[in-house]
Protein backbone atom coordinates (compact mmCIF):
# COMPACT_ATOMS: atom_id res chain seq x y z
CA UNK A 1 0.00 0.00 0.00
CA UNK A 2 1.44 3.21 -1.09
CA UNK A 3 0.44 6.79 0.45
CA UNK A 4 -1.13 8.31 -2.53
CA UNK A 5 -2.51 11.26 -0.43
CA UNK A 6 1.13 13.27 -1.03
CA UNK A 7 2.32 14.04 -3.82
CA UNK A 8 5.62 14.52 -2.88
CA UNK A 9 7.51 13.68 0.57
CA UNK A 10 11.17 14.79 1.27
CA UNK A 11 12.10 13.46 4.23
CA UNK A 12 14.98 14.16 6.75
CA UNK A 13 17.06 15.71 3.90
CA UNK A 14 20.73 17.53 5.14
CA UNK A 15 22.74 19.59 3.16
CA UNK A 16 25.64 21.06 4.09
CA UNK A 17 27.88 23.60 1.85
CA UNK A 18 31.37 23.45 3.55
CA UNK A 19 30.97 24.34 6.97
CA UNK A 20 27.65 25.78 6.63
CA UNK A 21 24.56 23.84 7.42
CA UNK A 22 22.02 25.02 4.68
CA UNK A 23 19.22 22.49 5.67
CA UNK A 24 18.98 20.05 9.25
CA UNK A 25 16.44 16.93 9.14
CA UNK A 26 14.07 18.74 7.03
CA UNK A 27 10.48 17.07 6.10
CA UNK A 28 8.32 18.44 3.89
CA UNK A 29 5.67 17.53 2.00
CA UNK A 30 3.24 18.30 -0.36
CA UNK A 31 -0.53 16.76 -0.88
CA UNK A 32 -2.15 16.57 -4.23
CA UNK A 33 -3.99 19.19 -4.87
CA UNK A 34 -2.41 21.27 -2.00
CA UNK A 35 -1.18 25.41 -1.91
CA UNK A 36 1.64 25.10 0.45
CA UNK A 37 3.12 27.90 1.40
CA UNK A 38 6.97 27.95 1.74
CA UNK A 39 7.87 31.09 4.38
CA UNK A 40 11.08 32.04 6.28
CA UNK A 41 13.42 35.09 6.54
CA UNK A 42 16.35 35.26 4.50
CA UNK A 43 18.65 32.39 4.86
CA UNK A 44 16.23 29.59 6.71
CA UNK A 45 16.75 27.21 3.56
CA UNK A 46 13.78 27.83 1.54
CA UNK A 47 15.89 28.00 -1.68
CA UNK A 48 18.24 25.43 -0.92
CA UNK A 49 15.07 23.09 -0.48
CA UNK A 50 13.47 23.71 -3.80
CA UNK A 51 16.62 23.74 -5.46
CA UNK A 52 16.52 20.08 -4.10
CA UNK A 53 13.40 19.26 -5.22
CA UNK A 54 14.03 20.57 -8.98
CA UNK A 55 17.39 18.61 -9.30
CA UNK A 56 19.54 21.47 -9.42
CA UNK A 57 21.72 19.92 -6.81
CA UNK A 58 21.30 16.75 -4.71
CA UNK A 59 20.82 16.59 -0.45
CA UNK A 60 23.31 14.74 1.19
CA UNK A 61 21.27 13.06 3.23
CA UNK A 62 17.43 12.15 3.12
CA UNK A 63 15.10 10.64 0.17
CA UNK A 64 12.44 12.18 -1.85
CA UNK A 65 9.16 10.47 -2.75
CA UNK A 66 7.20 11.21 -5.42
CA UNK A 67 3.70 9.73 -5.79
CA UNK A 68 5.07 7.25 -3.56
CA UNK A 69 7.98 6.22 -5.38
CA UNK A 70 11.29 7.27 -4.31
CA UNK A 71 12.98 8.93 -7.18
CA UNK A 72 16.18 10.40 -7.79
CA UNK A 73 16.46 14.37 -8.75
CA UNK A 74 19.80 14.21 -10.33
CA UNK A 75 19.16 16.79 -13.45
CA UNK A 76 16.33 19.86 -13.74
CA UNK A 77 15.33 17.52 -16.64
CA UNK A 78 14.26 14.84 -14.64
CA UNK A 79 12.31 16.96 -12.54
CA UNK A 80 10.26 18.88 -15.35
CA UNK A 81 9.83 15.13 -16.89
CA UNK A 82 8.24 14.26 -13.99
CA UNK A 83 5.64 16.92 -13.81
CA UNK A 84 7.57 19.53 -11.39
CA UNK A 85 7.85 22.96 -12.92
CA UNK A 86 9.71 25.88 -11.39
CA UNK A 87 8.70 29.08 -11.92
CA UNK A 88 11.90 31.00 -11.35
CA UNK A 89 12.13 34.74 -9.81
CA UNK A 90 14.33 35.10 -13.38
CA UNK A 91 11.46 33.33 -14.98
CA UNK A 92 13.37 31.62 -18.02
CA UNK A 93 12.03 33.93 -20.49
CA UNK A 94 13.86 35.29 -23.64
CA UNK A 95 13.23 38.90 -23.65
CA UNK A 96 13.48 39.19 -27.55
CA UNK A 97 11.28 36.10 -28.57
CA UNK A 98 7.60 36.49 -28.92
CA UNK A 99 5.18 35.21 -26.33
CA UNK A 100 4.19 32.56 -28.73
CA UNK A 101 7.55 31.46 -29.32
CA UNK A 102 8.40 31.88 -25.20
CA UNK A 103 5.46 29.72 -24.59
CA UNK A 104 6.73 26.81 -26.80
CA UNK A 105 10.10 27.07 -26.37
CA UNK A 106 12.37 24.10 -26.31
CA UNK A 107 8.82 21.88 -27.13
CA UNK A 108 8.22 23.22 -30.51
CA UNK A 109 5.63 21.35 -31.92
CA UNK A 110 6.65 20.36 -35.77
CA UNK A 111 4.57 19.38 -38.79
CA UNK A 112 6.79 17.50 -41.88
CA UNK A 113 7.06 19.08 -44.75
CA UNK A 114 7.16 16.96 -47.76
CA UNK A 115 9.19 13.94 -45.61
CA UNK A 116 12.42 16.05 -45.83
CA UNK A 117 12.12 18.60 -42.95
CA UNK A 118 10.25 18.85 -39.71
CA UNK A 119 9.16 23.23 -39.56
CA UNK A 120 7.43 24.53 -36.71
CA UNK A 121 3.60 24.17 -36.50
CA UNK A 122 2.69 28.04 -36.85
CA UNK A 123 -1.25 27.93 -36.33
CA UNK A 124 -1.00 25.66 -33.44
CA UNK A 125 2.38 27.61 -31.50
CA UNK A 126 -0.42 30.62 -31.97
CA UNK A 127 -3.56 29.17 -31.42
CA UNK A 128 -2.57 27.09 -28.23
CA UNK A 129 -0.58 29.63 -26.59
CA UNK A 130 -3.60 32.19 -27.27
CA UNK A 131 -6.33 29.54 -25.98
CA UNK A 132 -4.35 28.54 -23.13
CA UNK A 133 -3.32 31.93 -21.52
CA UNK A 134 -7.22 32.87 -22.36
CA UNK A 135 -8.10 30.20 -20.21
CA UNK A 136 -6.04 30.48 -16.81
CA UNK A 137 -7.44 34.09 -17.39
CA UNK A 138 -4.22 36.06 -18.94
CA UNK A 139 -4.91 38.78 -21.10
CA UNK A 140 -2.36 39.99 -23.12
CA UNK A 141 -2.73 42.53 -25.86
CA UNK A 142 -0.71 40.40 -28.69
CA UNK A 143 0.98 37.09 -28.70
CA UNK A 144 3.27 38.36 -31.34
CA UNK A 145 4.66 41.06 -28.98
CA UNK A 146 8.35 40.17 -28.06
CA UNK A 147 8.58 39.28 -23.89
CA UNK A 148 10.60 42.99 -23.38
CA UNK A 149 7.57 45.08 -24.02
CA UNK A 150 5.42 43.30 -21.42
CA UNK A 151 5.43 44.28 -17.52
CA UNK A 152 6.64 42.21 -14.68
CA UNK A 153 2.80 41.38 -13.87
CA UNK A 154 2.69 39.90 -17.54
CA UNK A 155 6.04 38.37 -17.47
CA UNK A 156 5.09 36.24 -14.42
CA UNK A 157 1.94 35.73 -15.74
CA UNK A 158 3.08 34.24 -19.23
CA UNK A 159 5.33 32.37 -17.38
CA UNK A 160 2.95 30.56 -14.78
CA UNK A 161 0.89 30.18 -17.83
CA UNK A 162 3.41 27.92 -19.59
CA UNK A 163 3.67 26.27 -16.40
CA UNK A 164 0.40 25.44 -15.46
CA UNK A 165 -0.54 24.45 -19.78
CA UNK A 166 1.87 22.14 -19.95
CA UNK A 167 0.74 19.69 -17.42
CA UNK A 168 2.58 19.87 -14.53
CA UNK A 169 1.78 18.17 -11.49
CA UNK A 170 3.68 20.40 -9.32
CA UNK A 171 3.59 23.80 -9.73
CA UNK A 172 6.56 25.88 -7.93
CA UNK A 173 6.49 29.24 -7.81
CA UNK A 174 9.79 31.52 -6.22
CA UNK A 175 9.06 35.06 -5.08
CA UNK A 176 5.86 35.18 -7.54
CA UNK A 177 4.71 38.24 -6.14
CA UNK A 178 7.91 40.21 -5.15
CA UNK A 179 8.17 42.73 -7.21
CA UNK A 180 4.40 43.02 -8.48
CA UNK A 181 1.83 46.01 -8.12
CA UNK A 182 -1.12 45.32 -6.05
CA UNK A 183 -3.50 44.92 -8.83
CA UNK A 184 -0.38 42.39 -10.79
CA UNK A 185 -0.11 40.70 -7.68
CA UNK A 186 -3.68 39.66 -7.01
CA UNK A 187 -3.82 38.13 -10.74
CA UNK A 188 -0.77 36.15 -9.82
CA UNK A 189 -2.67 35.09 -6.56
CA UNK A 190 -5.69 34.05 -8.70
CA UNK A 191 -3.73 32.05 -10.77
CA UNK A 192 -2.39 30.39 -7.88
CA UNK A 193 -5.95 29.09 -7.15
CA UNK A 194 -6.95 28.37 -11.15
CA UNK A 195 -3.64 26.22 -11.13
CA UNK A 196 -5.19 24.20 -7.88
CA UNK A 197 -8.39 24.00 -9.62
CA UNK A 198 -6.94 22.30 -12.11
CA UNK A 199 -5.80 19.98 -10.20
CA UNK A 200 -2.34 20.89 -9.66
CA UNK A 201 -0.64 21.12 -6.51
CA UNK A 202 1.63 23.96 -5.62
CA UNK A 203 4.87 25.14 -3.63
CA UNK A 204 4.38 28.85 -3.04
CA UNK A 205 7.77 30.58 -1.57
CA UNK A 206 7.73 34.01 -0.28
CA UNK A 207 8.50 36.39 2.41
CA UNK A 208 4.64 37.94 1.92
CA UNK A 209 2.93 36.43 4.55
CA UNK A 210 -0.29 38.44 3.49
CA UNK A 211 -0.05 37.08 -0.15
CA UNK A 212 0.71 33.39 0.37
CA UNK A 213 -1.70 33.34 3.65
CA UNK A 214 -4.94 34.39 1.31
CA UNK A 215 -4.17 31.39 -1.07
CA UNK A 216 -2.31 28.71 0.82
CA UNK A 217 -3.54 25.23 2.61
CA UNK A 218 -0.79 25.07 4.40
CA UNK A 219 2.00 26.66 6.03
CA UNK A 220 5.70 25.26 5.96
CA UNK A 221 7.98 27.28 8.10
CA UNK A 222 11.75 27.25 8.08
CA UNK A 223 14.57 29.00 10.08
CA UNK A 224 18.14 28.53 10.10
CA UNK A 225 17.99 25.24 7.99
CA UNK A 226 15.29 23.59 10.67
CA UNK A 227 11.94 23.01 10.37
CA UNK A 228 9.62 25.13 12.67
CA UNK A 229 6.58 23.93 12.16
CA UNK A 230 4.04 22.83 9.62
CA UNK A 231 0.66 24.86 10.11
CA UNK A 232 -2.97 24.53 8.52
CA UNK A 233 -4.60 27.80 7.82
CA UNK A 234 -7.33 26.73 10.62
CA UNK A 235 -4.51 26.58 12.73
CA UNK A 236 -2.71 29.70 12.50
CA UNK A 237 -3.91 33.18 12.13
CA UNK A 238 -1.62 35.88 9.86
CA UNK A 239 -0.14 37.86 13.09
CA UNK A 240 0.61 34.04 14.40
CA UNK A 241 2.60 33.71 11.32
CA UNK A 242 4.65 36.10 10.90
CA UNK A 243 5.46 36.02 15.04
CA UNK A 244 6.86 32.73 14.47
CA UNK A 245 9.46 33.86 11.68
CA UNK A 246 10.12 37.06 13.25
CA UNK A 247 10.79 34.98 16.56
CA UNK A 248 12.21 32.01 14.97
CA UNK A 249 11.36 30.16 17.53
CA UNK A 250 8.93 26.79 17.41
CA UNK A 251 6.05 27.70 19.07
CA UNK A 252 3.93 25.31 21.30
CA UNK A 253 0.38 24.60 19.95
CA UNK A 254 -1.79 27.19 21.68
CA UNK A 255 -4.71 24.97 23.18
CA UNK A 256 -7.86 27.01 23.01
CA UNK B 1 -0.70 65.42 -36.37
CA UNK B 2 -2.17 62.24 -35.28
CA UNK B 3 -1.87 61.02 -38.81
CA UNK B 4 2.62 62.05 -37.87
CA UNK B 5 1.97 60.23 -34.63
CA UNK B 6 0.06 56.85 -36.18
CA UNK B 7 3.29 56.98 -39.27
CA UNK B 8 5.86 57.15 -36.60
CA UNK B 9 4.28 54.09 -34.22
CA UNK B 10 3.59 52.44 -37.66
CA UNK B 11 7.31 52.54 -38.71
CA UNK B 12 8.80 51.60 -35.59
CA UNK B 13 6.20 48.27 -34.77
CA UNK B 14 7.27 47.21 -38.27
CA UNK B 15 10.97 47.97 -37.24
CA UNK B 16 10.76 45.60 -34.30
CA UNK B 17 9.48 43.18 -36.47
CA UNK B 18 12.04 43.45 -39.55
CA UNK B 19 15.33 43.46 -37.94
CA UNK B 20 16.26 44.22 -42.39
CA UNK B 21 14.43 47.51 -42.56
CA UNK B 22 17.22 49.91 -41.53
CA UNK B 23 19.61 48.00 -44.23
CA UNK B 24 16.64 48.36 -46.33
CA UNK B 25 16.38 52.20 -46.40
CA UNK B 26 20.14 52.54 -46.48
CA UNK B 27 20.54 50.58 -49.64
CA UNK B 28 17.44 52.37 -51.23
CA UNK B 29 19.40 55.78 -50.68
CA UNK B 30 23.14 54.63 -51.46
CA UNK B 31 21.09 53.32 -54.86
CA UNK B 32 19.51 56.77 -55.44
CA UNK B 33 22.84 58.70 -54.54
CA UNK B 34 25.19 56.89 -57.60
CA UNK B 35 22.27 56.86 -59.77
CA UNK B 36 22.73 60.62 -59.88
CA UNK B 37 26.31 60.81 -59.40
CA UNK B 38 28.11 58.01 -60.80
CA UNK B 39 27.81 57.13 -64.97
CA UNK B 40 27.26 53.93 -65.82
CA UNK B 41 26.25 52.81 -62.41
CA UNK B 42 22.75 52.00 -64.31
CA UNK B 43 23.75 49.17 -66.20
CA UNK B 44 23.50 45.49 -66.36
CA UNK B 45 27.26 45.17 -66.09
CA UNK B 46 27.55 47.60 -62.59
CA UNK B 47 24.64 45.35 -61.10
CA UNK B 48 26.06 42.25 -62.03
CA UNK B 49 29.56 43.24 -60.62
CA UNK B 50 28.02 44.24 -57.17
CA UNK B 51 26.36 40.80 -57.46
CA UNK B 52 29.19 39.36 -57.93
CA UNK B 53 31.47 40.76 -55.37
CA UNK B 54 28.11 40.66 -53.12
CA UNK B 55 28.01 36.61 -52.73
CA UNK B 56 31.41 35.76 -52.10
CA UNK B 57 31.44 37.88 -49.45
CA UNK B 58 27.78 37.33 -48.36
CA UNK B 59 28.33 33.80 -48.10
CA UNK B 60 30.46 33.93 -45.09
CA UNK B 61 28.42 36.94 -43.74
CA UNK B 62 25.51 34.43 -43.81
CA UNK B 63 27.35 32.18 -41.43
CA UNK B 64 28.50 35.30 -39.15
CA UNK B 65 24.54 35.95 -39.05
CA UNK B 66 23.68 32.72 -37.72
CA UNK B 67 26.45 32.39 -34.98
CA UNK B 68 25.99 36.28 -34.14
CA UNK B 69 22.50 35.40 -33.46
CA UNK B 70 23.64 32.64 -31.03
CA UNK B 71 25.59 35.12 -29.32
CA UNK B 72 28.87 34.24 -30.67
CA UNK B 73 31.56 36.07 -33.30
CA UNK B 74 34.10 34.73 -35.79
CA UNK B 75 36.84 36.73 -36.23
CA UNK B 76 38.84 33.59 -37.75
CA UNK B 77 36.52 33.50 -41.46
CA UNK B 78 39.52 35.16 -43.37
CA UNK B 79 41.36 32.99 -42.62
CA UNK B 80 39.37 29.97 -42.91
CA UNK B 81 38.41 31.73 -46.39
CA UNK B 82 42.14 31.59 -47.32
CA UNK B 83 43.02 28.23 -46.01
CA UNK B 84 39.87 26.33 -47.56
CA UNK B 85 41.11 27.69 -50.84
CA UNK B 86 44.50 27.75 -50.21
CA UNK B 87 43.41 24.05 -49.36
CA UNK B 88 41.36 23.28 -52.43
CA UNK B 89 43.62 24.81 -54.62
CA UNK B 90 46.76 22.86 -53.43
CA UNK B 91 45.20 19.31 -53.43
CA UNK B 92 43.55 19.94 -57.01
CA UNK B 93 46.89 20.97 -58.46
CA UNK B 94 48.19 17.80 -57.36
CA UNK B 95 45.85 15.12 -58.83
CA UNK B 96 43.47 14.76 -56.51
CA UNK B 97 39.89 14.92 -57.71
CA UNK B 98 38.03 18.24 -57.93
CA UNK B 99 35.27 16.81 -55.97
CA UNK B 100 37.38 15.38 -52.94
CA UNK B 101 39.41 18.27 -53.15
CA UNK B 102 36.14 20.66 -52.10
CA UNK B 103 35.14 18.13 -49.54
CA UNK B 104 38.88 17.86 -47.87
CA UNK B 105 38.45 22.04 -48.21
CA UNK B 106 34.75 21.99 -46.32
CA UNK B 107 35.88 19.42 -43.86
CA UNK B 108 39.31 21.40 -42.51
CA UNK B 109 36.71 24.48 -42.11
CA UNK B 110 34.24 22.35 -40.42
CA UNK B 111 37.24 21.27 -38.05
CA UNK B 112 38.19 25.05 -37.66
CA UNK B 113 34.66 25.57 -36.51
CA UNK B 114 34.73 23.11 -34.31
CA UNK B 115 37.90 24.36 -32.30
CA UNK B 116 36.36 27.36 -32.01
CA UNK B 117 33.22 26.36 -31.02
CA UNK B 118 34.56 23.64 -28.47
CA UNK B 119 37.42 25.89 -26.59
CA UNK B 120 34.68 28.75 -26.31
CA UNK B 121 32.46 26.83 -24.92
CA UNK B 122 34.16 24.46 -22.46
CA UNK B 123 36.88 26.86 -21.46
CA UNK B 124 34.65 29.52 -21.30
CA UNK B 125 36.45 31.71 -23.35
CA UNK B 126 34.96 34.96 -25.12
CA UNK B 127 34.50 34.12 -28.47
CA UNK B 128 36.49 37.29 -29.87
CA UNK B 129 39.53 35.69 -27.92
CA UNK B 130 39.30 32.72 -29.35
CA UNK B 131 38.59 33.24 -32.84
CA UNK B 132 41.32 36.07 -33.17
CA UNK B 133 43.53 33.56 -32.00
CA UNK B 134 42.17 30.96 -34.57
CA UNK B 135 42.63 33.73 -37.27
CA UNK B 136 46.06 34.70 -36.44
CA UNK B 137 46.75 30.81 -36.47
CA UNK B 138 45.54 29.78 -39.31
CA UNK B 139 46.86 32.52 -41.34
CA UNK B 140 50.35 31.74 -39.98
CA UNK B 141 50.15 27.74 -40.96
CA UNK B 142 48.90 29.37 -44.17
CA UNK B 143 52.01 31.80 -44.89
CA UNK B 144 54.45 29.14 -43.12
CA UNK B 145 53.31 26.54 -45.07
CA UNK B 146 53.21 27.95 -48.87
CA UNK B 147 56.30 30.48 -47.95
CA UNK B 148 54.03 33.29 -49.18
CA UNK B 149 53.40 31.81 -52.89
CA UNK B 150 50.43 31.75 -54.79
CA UNK B 151 49.11 28.63 -56.32
CA UNK B 152 47.51 28.46 -59.42
CA UNK B 153 44.94 25.82 -61.29
CA UNK B 154 43.17 26.51 -64.60
CA UNK B 155 42.06 23.05 -65.90
CA UNK B 156 38.68 22.83 -67.11
CA UNK B 157 35.84 21.32 -65.01
CA UNK B 158 32.55 20.98 -63.60
CA UNK B 159 33.43 21.18 -60.50
CA UNK B 160 34.69 24.43 -60.68
CA UNK B 161 31.75 25.52 -63.21
CA UNK B 162 29.52 24.90 -60.62
CA UNK B 163 30.99 26.85 -57.99
CA UNK B 164 31.52 29.53 -60.01
CA UNK B 165 31.12 30.58 -63.98
CA UNK B 166 29.27 32.83 -66.01
CA UNK B 167 25.69 31.99 -66.04
CA UNK B 168 24.12 34.67 -67.95
CA UNK B 169 25.93 37.53 -69.26
CA UNK B 170 27.83 38.66 -66.03
CA UNK B 171 25.87 36.93 -63.50
CA UNK B 172 27.46 33.79 -61.98
CA UNK B 173 26.67 30.59 -60.54
CA UNK B 174 28.08 31.99 -57.59
CA UNK B 175 24.99 34.32 -56.70
CA UNK B 176 22.94 31.43 -56.84
CA UNK B 177 24.80 29.57 -54.12
CA UNK B 178 24.60 32.84 -52.13
CA UNK B 179 20.81 33.40 -52.53
CA UNK B 180 20.14 29.78 -51.93
CA UNK B 181 21.85 29.81 -48.58
CA UNK B 182 20.19 32.93 -47.64
CA UNK B 183 16.80 31.34 -48.47
CA UNK B 184 17.86 28.22 -46.84
CA UNK B 185 19.25 29.49 -43.45
CA UNK B 186 16.49 32.30 -43.12
CA UNK B 187 14.27 29.63 -43.57
CA UNK B 188 15.95 27.47 -41.14
CA UNK B 189 16.03 30.03 -38.25
CA UNK B 190 12.46 31.78 -39.08
CA UNK B 191 10.78 28.03 -39.34
CA UNK B 192 12.52 25.33 -37.44
CA UNK B 193 13.50 24.43 -34.04
CA UNK B 194 16.77 24.73 -34.84
CA UNK B 195 16.43 28.31 -35.50
CA UNK B 196 14.24 28.95 -32.05
CA UNK B 197 17.08 27.31 -30.40
CA UNK B 198 19.21 29.67 -31.76
CA UNK B 199 17.28 32.64 -31.01
CA UNK B 200 16.97 31.66 -27.82
CA UNK B 201 20.48 30.94 -27.03
CA UNK B 202 21.62 34.30 -27.73
CA UNK B 203 18.99 35.87 -26.63
CA UNK B 204 19.40 34.21 -22.97
CA UNK B 205 21.81 31.42 -22.65
CA UNK B 206 20.80 30.45 -18.98
CA UNK B 207 16.85 30.28 -19.79
CA UNK B 208 17.04 28.74 -22.55
CA UNK B 209 19.31 26.37 -20.48
CA UNK B 210 16.03 26.02 -17.93
CA UNK B 211 14.04 24.86 -20.80
CA UNK B 212 16.47 22.21 -21.99
CA UNK B 213 17.96 23.42 -24.99
CA UNK B 214 21.40 22.39 -25.32
CA UNK B 215 23.18 25.91 -25.45
CA UNK B 216 26.44 24.73 -25.70
CA UNK B 217 25.46 22.05 -28.70
CA UNK B 218 23.41 24.69 -30.59
CA UNK B 219 26.68 27.50 -30.30
CA UNK B 220 29.44 24.77 -31.48
CA UNK B 221 26.82 23.85 -34.54
CA UNK B 222 26.79 27.15 -35.52
CA UNK B 223 30.38 27.76 -35.63
CA UNK B 224 30.52 24.95 -37.53
CA UNK B 225 28.19 26.30 -40.10
CA UNK B 226 30.05 29.62 -39.87
CA UNK B 227 32.91 27.91 -40.55
CA UNK B 228 32.09 25.87 -43.44
CA UNK B 229 30.47 28.60 -45.34
CA UNK B 230 33.38 31.04 -44.90
CA UNK B 231 35.51 27.86 -46.67
CA UNK B 232 32.51 27.30 -49.37
CA UNK B 233 33.17 30.93 -50.00
CA UNK B 234 37.19 30.58 -50.44
CA UNK B 235 36.59 27.86 -52.92
CA UNK B 236 34.17 29.87 -54.52
CA UNK B 237 36.16 32.93 -55.06
CA UNK B 238 38.88 30.63 -56.20
CA UNK B 239 36.69 29.34 -58.92
CA UNK B 240 36.61 32.51 -59.86
CA UNK B 241 39.98 33.67 -60.38
CA UNK B 242 41.80 30.36 -60.67
CA UNK B 243 44.48 31.01 -58.40
CA UNK B 244 44.56 31.75 -54.46
CA UNK B 245 47.39 33.60 -52.44
CA UNK B 246 47.54 33.14 -48.40
CA UNK B 247 46.83 36.31 -47.80
CA UNK B 248 43.02 35.80 -49.69
CA UNK B 249 40.43 36.75 -47.77
CA UNK B 250 42.57 38.91 -44.58
CA UNK B 251 40.09 41.52 -42.90
CA UNK B 252 37.02 39.58 -45.20
CA UNK B 253 35.81 39.00 -41.41
CA UNK B 254 35.15 42.38 -40.36
CA UNK B 255 33.71 43.26 -43.47
CA UNK B 256 31.74 40.45 -42.89
CA UNK B 257 30.61 41.80 -39.67
CA UNK B 258 29.76 45.09 -40.77
CA UNK B 259 27.70 43.71 -43.56
CA UNK B 260 25.85 41.62 -40.74
CA UNK B 261 25.57 44.47 -38.31
CA UNK B 262 24.19 46.60 -41.01
CA UNK B 263 21.95 44.28 -41.68
CA UNK B 264 19.94 44.81 -38.19
CA UNK B 265 21.18 41.94 -36.47
CA UNK B 266 22.69 42.49 -32.91
CA UNK B 267 25.82 42.01 -31.88
CA UNK B 268 24.84 40.73 -28.50
CA UNK B 269 22.61 38.37 -30.10
CA UNK B 270 19.11 36.96 -30.32
CA UNK B 271 17.88 39.65 -32.32
CA UNK B 272 18.59 39.63 -36.79
CA UNK B 273 17.81 37.66 -39.42
CA UNK B 274 19.66 36.52 -43.27
CA UNK B 275 17.32 39.00 -45.18
CA UNK B 276 18.75 42.41 -43.29
CA UNK B 277 22.35 40.42 -44.16
CA UNK B 278 21.47 40.17 -47.84
CA UNK B 279 20.81 43.42 -47.77
CA UNK B 280 24.08 44.69 -46.05
CA UNK B 281 26.06 42.87 -48.25
CA UNK B 282 24.81 44.35 -51.25
CA UNK B 283 24.96 47.28 -49.77
CA UNK B 284 28.64 46.85 -49.03
CA UNK B 285 29.32 45.64 -52.76
CA UNK B 286 27.23 48.61 -54.41
CA UNK B 287 29.34 51.28 -51.86
CA UNK B 288 32.93 49.38 -53.77
CA UNK B 289 31.49 49.19 -57.04
CA UNK B 290 29.89 52.65 -57.34
CA UNK B 291 32.57 54.88 -55.35
CA UNK B 292 34.65 53.65 -58.37
CA UNK B 293 32.49 54.07 -61.12
CA UNK B 294 31.98 57.51 -59.38
CA UNK B 295 35.52 58.42 -59.82
CA UNK B 296 36.38 58.17 -56.10
CA UNK B 297 39.84 56.98 -55.23
CA UNK B 298 39.64 53.22 -53.98
CA UNK B 299 40.57 54.28 -50.39
CA UNK B 300 37.32 55.92 -49.86
CA UNK B 301 35.71 52.68 -49.99
CA UNK B 302 36.96 51.70 -46.28
CA UNK B 303 35.97 54.95 -45.07
CA UNK B 304 32.58 55.09 -46.24
CA UNK B 305 31.78 51.44 -44.97
CA UNK B 306 33.48 52.47 -41.49
CA UNK B 307 30.83 55.54 -42.09
CA UNK B 308 28.14 53.52 -42.55
CA UNK B 309 28.60 50.87 -40.31
CA UNK B 310 28.00 53.62 -37.89
CA UNK B 311 25.35 55.04 -38.76
CA UNK B 312 23.52 51.73 -38.99
CA UNK B 313 24.12 50.76 -35.66
CA UNK B 314 23.12 54.16 -34.17
CA UNK B 315 20.35 54.00 -35.71
CA UNK B 316 19.53 50.07 -35.19
CA UNK B 317 19.44 50.15 -31.33
CA UNK B 318 17.95 53.07 -31.44
CA UNK B 319 15.07 52.48 -33.13
CA UNK B 320 15.02 49.00 -31.27
CA UNK B 321 14.85 51.08 -27.71
CA UNK B 322 12.69 53.51 -28.68
CA UNK B 323 9.97 50.72 -30.13
CA UNK B 324 10.22 49.31 -26.77
CA UNK B 325 8.88 52.11 -25.05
Amino acid sequence: MKNNRNLIEMKEIFKHFGTVTALKNVNFNVQNNEIVGLVGDNGAGKSTLIKILTGVFPPDKGEILFEGKKINLSSPKIARDLGIETVHQNLALIDLMSIARNFFLGREPVKNLGGIINILDKDKIENVTEKALKDIGINVRSIDEEVSVLSGGERQSVAIGRAIHFGAKLLVLDEPTAALSIKESQKVLDYVLEARNRGLSVIFITHNIYHVYSVADRFTILEHGEKLGDFRKDEICTEDLIEVIRCGKKIERKVN
Amino acid sequence: MNDEKHFTSFIVKYFRHHPEFGALVGLVIVFIGFSLTATRFLTIDSFSGIVTIASELGIVAAGVTFLMIAGEFDLSVGSVFGFSAMLFAVSAANGIPLLISLILALLAAAGIGFLNGYITVHFQIPSFITTLGAQMLWRGVLLAITGGFSVRYREESTVLAVLNSNLWGEFRTSAIWFFAIILFLNFVLLRTQYGNATYATGGNKEAARILGISVNKVKIINFIICSVLAGLAGCIQFARFGSVDPVRGQGMELEAIAAVVVGGTLMTGGYGNLVGTLLGVLLIGMLRSGLIMAGAPAYWYQAFVGLILIIAVILNTNIKRWSLK
